[in-house]
């Protein structure tokens, strides 16, 4: 027994060893780099696996090597590694994160390393979303679209109006009563789905524009210093009331089965570019995508998604660029595009994209972005406790609590974030 | 008479709470063995727990949806080493505390009943500060190595060594044997209970981590199963049917462990609780 | 009596595990101390700088933090009485000479095994809103239809009593076992004298199971309210601490902190606070439990 044990003791702890030591690799000729990304829908993965072979193959002297990292909890898994020193060559983010990384000295200007036709092709959108300082940090290859989708049929039975364009989009009060005789129509009196069983950054990402429909904000954009009297100020008071008062009146369906939609059990749901594939599946020609409700100020909608970027720490800064430019090839933005259904980032590729071209469904959404109606999130390192402070709000907001309780509680810690850290400097 | 009235009355108690305890885990079955649109329609009614047109669809899609098994043999691996180790060492311990007379020996024992209530939690960020700079980042060594000594283990097996008769030692005394053997030959072969359940416990605590692989992990490669699990939990469309089957199988290793040890582990837990 | 006269052979035996605590368990606490009266955020570029018991101000201040400790409060208050009456009462009927009783305890135990956080995604099914959820369902069952739907995890009287019955299902099991073990411990020729006395059931259980169970009682109560002050996990699954706060807890809040605010000095100041609510407890109670052994 004890020889046994003896044994069992010593191999445990050569096994020990021998897991320390398994991380290196051999090393071949090519440079192999780094790339962290998302683990997002399936379909999205799967074709940027493919995106990594074909980058592969096509060339010799670069290996990238991919590593897909669960979206929750995302910014404090790279947060972690960036303590550690552990941070890859390359790496992809939300895009309002950008600001605080850079703020950090995480990420390299992209400036000198993307070629300038790569730059001239991208969309407005993605240029303003990576642009921070004067300098270029991150590239999307896609960006997205927020609207609301729609049963045709259900909508004119209950007689509401179909707005197709930003300009001509719902009042807050046809929304209203749009939400209204839908109810009286349906049996459980849900018409609304708002993508509760989603977390995180979607809260901010769907509902802000609210706020800036109604002359509100996240904050001050002018010195990004102060959120008082912006996120907690009238505008943005009236204007969670309203979407408070969707919940209050029973119009929201809590979507646990994030099935509301494509079951029929609503004709209304607010969400993104990425639930098309699945909508149209299910409704085909009877799915309509209309605007976000105006509050105000014009209807306003969301932008910005997860964009590319290459890190300070990195030895092959050259090599990453090259997949990056790699990766925003028009055939290569397209079949992105295709599998997640959303906005392709260049122009050459909107133009042969069959959802986003001139008569396209979801032509909406790149109308949207190249009409000035999006709003991209607030461009400073303060973003992490921006988000997260407001979406303490919503969920507060949501469970019919006092609204501006809620949002001076939200502005109060933004405030105090700031404070803490000195206004956020610049770094030199 | 009365004894007539009270066994049927036992049962009947035993029968409900037995179906109250095992109903959840009548829905994940079940839950698991369905289409994942119907989980959960037909919850609220009988029908949750009995899948009637019963497939493995949910299985199969989770083995394609990510590589389960490997996440598994990461979690079998971790959990195998931290079990290992930790019986070895904190037992040693355990033994050390009870048994010996040593100088420190009462200060030290105090730190380890006070360390006992520290949790991972409170500890998580400076801890993982230390694993940063020792450059252990992404390994199995990091999951593994700060789980080994456990507070707990040690305090468990020190009472259940406190309370093993004397005589059996002193023979092995008398014979020569020293400190080590003594430990392995004598106290080893009737600790078994001790182990048993300081084993289920350990395995109970660590099977489910997720926190702390989530911040020292980034690659698949050495991640373990409840980080896999996010990916279903977390993606939307959620479907309940894959997510149900993931946890059967996840809990699979550990219920199967339980029922094997089970009178075992009763045996050690009652050696080391009625102690206090 | 121990033995003697073997001192450093008996270290060396504990060192490897005594290194093991002191590394991976006492070192970081006293650098969460340390960390407590700074400023520190993660990956800042700005300076260190010491703050004092600023963060402790700071979170004493803040209703959120002050609902975790209310919420802590409120949870082992509840929690720990109803699973050990609970966990007696199973282990009681359990404690029985008749067909079939080993697998019914088989199956009171089997929640423990589950991971806590499959159990918090399986009770988030559970307390699904609408008709068709689970309890809801149940609840209009035994009242004849007078109950109306609620959504559980939303509502601020009920969020926090479903996490409670979650965590209850979970681990009275453990519970049991250990109270078993104790019952089956105490010896038959006890009773026999009582029932000689002419002491009936209540008796019995009065004066003979009680008072030889109380060391297991005070163990499983010991190991149970630690448990409870470091409720996480279905916190983080099944409410995000909503709403309102009503389920937020000292851990939930001090994770939120350090990680998604990636404020590291008020999440460790929190961490401290809630190590010296329990150190007191736990010191509360050794007392109350020596102080009985004298009485006895």
């Amino acid at each position: 027994m004890g020889a046994k044990l003896r044994y069992l003791i010593i191999g445990l702890v050569l096994l020990l060893v021998g897991c320390g030591e398994q991380a290196g690799e051999q090393t071949s000729a090519a440079a192999v780099i780094e790339v962290w990304a998302h683990a997002g829908q399936a379909a999205e993965r799967q074709v940027l696996e493919r995106q990594a072979a074909r980058f592969n193959a096509s060339q010799k002297a670069i290996r990238v090597r991919l590593t897909f990292i669960p979206e929750q909890s995302y910014n404090a898994q790279i947060q972690a590694a960036a303590v550690a020193g552990d941070l890859p060559d390359a790496l992809e983010f939300d895009g309002p994160f950008l600001f605080n990384y850079v703020w950090q000295g995480h990420l390299q200007s992209l400036d000198g390393l993307l070629s300038e036709e790569t730059r001239q092709e991208l969309l407005p959108s993605i240029v303003s979303q990576g642009l921070y300082l004067g300098h270029f940090f991150g590239v999307g290859t896609f960006d997205s679209g927020l609207g609301l989708y729609a049963r045709r049929s259900v909508l004119e039975a209950a007689g509401v109006r179909i707005p197709a364009d930003p300009e001509d989009a719902w009042s807050i009060d046809e929304f209203s009563g749009a939400l209204e005789s839908l109810a009286s129509r349906d049996p459980d009196g849900m018409v609304l789905d708002l993508k509760l069983n989603y977390s995180g950054e979607w809260f901010t990402y769907a509902f802000s524009p609210l706020l800036q429909s109604a002359g509100g904000d996240l904050i001050d954009r002018v010195s990004y210093q102060t959120a008082n009297g912006v996120l907690n100020g009238p505008h943005a008071v009236a204007a969670m009331r309203k979407l408070q008062n969707w919940f209050v009146h029973g119009y929201v369906d809590p979507n646990v089965d994030d099935a509301a939609f494509i079951n029929g059990r609503v004709a209304l749901s607010w969400a993104g570019h990425w639930e098309y594939p699945r909508y149209a599946a299910a409704f085909g020609d009877d799915l309509a995508l209309l605007p976000l409700p105006d509050l105000g100020r014009g209807s306003r909608t969301g932008q910005g998604s997860w964009v590319w970027g290459i890190t300070r720490h990195s030895g092959n800064q050259q090599a990453a660029a090259r997949f990056l430019e790699f990766l925003l090839e028009p055939e290569e933005v397209l079949a992105m595009a295709a599998a997640n259904g959303a906005v392709p980032a260049t122009r050459p590729a909107i133009e042969r994209s069959p959802l986003y071209g001139a008569s396209g469904a979801l032509r909406l959404f790149s109308r949207q972005l190249q009409g000035g109606f999006s709003v991209p999130r607030p461009k400073t390192p303060a973003y992490p406790v921006i988000t997260s402070a407001f979406q303490q709000a919503i969920a507060d907001i949501r469970n019919e609590g006092d609204i501006q309780a809620a949002l001076d509680k939200a502005a109060a810690a933004i405030e105090q974030d700031i404070h803490d850290n000195k206004g956020y400097p610049l770094p030199d | 008479m009365k004894r007539r009235l009270i066994i049927p009355f036992t049962y009947l108690c035993l029968l409900l709470c037995a179906l109250l305890f095992i109903s959840p885990i009548g829905l994940l079955l079940a839950g698991s063995l369905k289409p994942d649109d119907l989980v959960l329609v037909e919850s609220g009614s009988w029908r949750a727990l009995w899948p009637a047109s019963a497939s493995l669809d949910n299985y199969r899609d989770v083995f394609s949806r990510v590589d389960f098994t490997h996440y598994l043999l990461n979690s079998l691996f971790i959990n195998g080493m931290i079990l290992g180790l930790g019986l070895l060492l904190n037992s040693i311990a355990g033994y050390a505390f009870a048994r010996l007379s040593w100088r420190g020996r009462g200060l030290l024992f105090n730190l380890v009943l006070a360390v006992m209530i520290i949790p991972l939690e409170a500890i998580a960020v400076p801890l993982f500060y230390i694993v940063s700079l020792l450059g252990w980042r992404d390994t199995y060594l990091v999951q593994i190595l700060p789980f080994i000594a456990n507070a707990f283990s040690i305090y468990l097996f020190y009472t259940y060594f406190i309370g093993m008769p004397r005589e059996l030692e002193e023979a092995a005394h008398i014979d020569g044997a020293g400190v080590v053997r003594t430990y392995f030959t004598i106290i080893l072969p009737n600790a078994k209970p001790v182990f048993a359940s300081v084993a289920i416990l350990t395995f109970l605590t660590q099977w489910g981590a997720f926190l702390w692989p989530l911040l020292v992990t980034s690659g698949e490669s050495v991640r373990p199963l409840p980080l896999a699990i996010a990916t279903f939990h977390g993606l939307p469309p959620l479907r309940w049917g894959d997510l149900f089957a993931f946890g059967v199988m996840m809990v699979l290793p550990i219920l199967s462990l339980f029922l094997l040890f089970q009178r075992l582990f009763v045996r050690g837990v009652a050696a080391t609780g009625i102690k206090g | 009596m121990p033995e003697e006269g073997r001192g450093p052979a008996a270290f060396l035996l504990s060192a490897p595990a005594l290194v093991g605590l002191l590394l991976f368990v006492l070192l970081p606490f006293l650098l969460a101390v340390a960390l407590s009266l700074t400023n520190l955020r993660l990956g800042s570029p700005l300076p260190l700088e010491w703050v004092g018991l600023e963060q402790y101000r700071r979170i004493l201040n803040d209703p959120s933090f002050l609902h975790a400790l209310i919420n802590n409060l409120l949870f082992v208050l509840t929690v720990v009485p109803v699973q050990t009456v609970l966990a007696l009462a199973m282990a009681m009927l359990l404690n029985q000479r008749l067909g079939a009783i080993a697998w019914f305890r088989v199956l009171f135990f089997m929640p423990v095994v589950f991971p806590l956080s499959l159990v918090a995604v399986v009770w988030v099914l559970i307390f699904a809103p609408g008709p068709d959820g689970p309890m809801n369902a149940l609840l209009e069952l035994i009242s004849f239809g007078a109950w109306t739907p609620r959504d559980f995890l939303h509502d601020e009287q009920l969020a926090l009593p479903a996490i409670m019955l979650t965590s209850i299902w979970q681990g009275t099991g453990f519970q049991m076992v250990v109270i078993l073990a104790g019952l089956q411990a105490i010896s038959a020729e006890l009773y026999e004298a009582a029932t000689i006395d002419g002491a009936g059931c209540w008796q019995r259980f009065w004066f003979v199971t009680l008072p030889q169970l109380r060391n297991t009682l005070i163990f499983v109560v010991l190991v149970t309210t630690i448990l409870a002050f470091r409720l996480f996990d279905q916190v983080q699954i099944m409410t995000q601490g909503g709403p309102h706060d009503a389920t937020t807890t000292i851990m939930f809040e001090a994770v939120q902190s350090a990680f998604a605010r990636q404020q590291i000095g008020s999440g460790a100041a929190m961490t401290v606070v809630m190590f010296l609510v329990v150190l007191l407890l736990s010191l509360l109670q050794r007392r109350i439990a020596s102080q009985e052994r004298e009485v006895s």
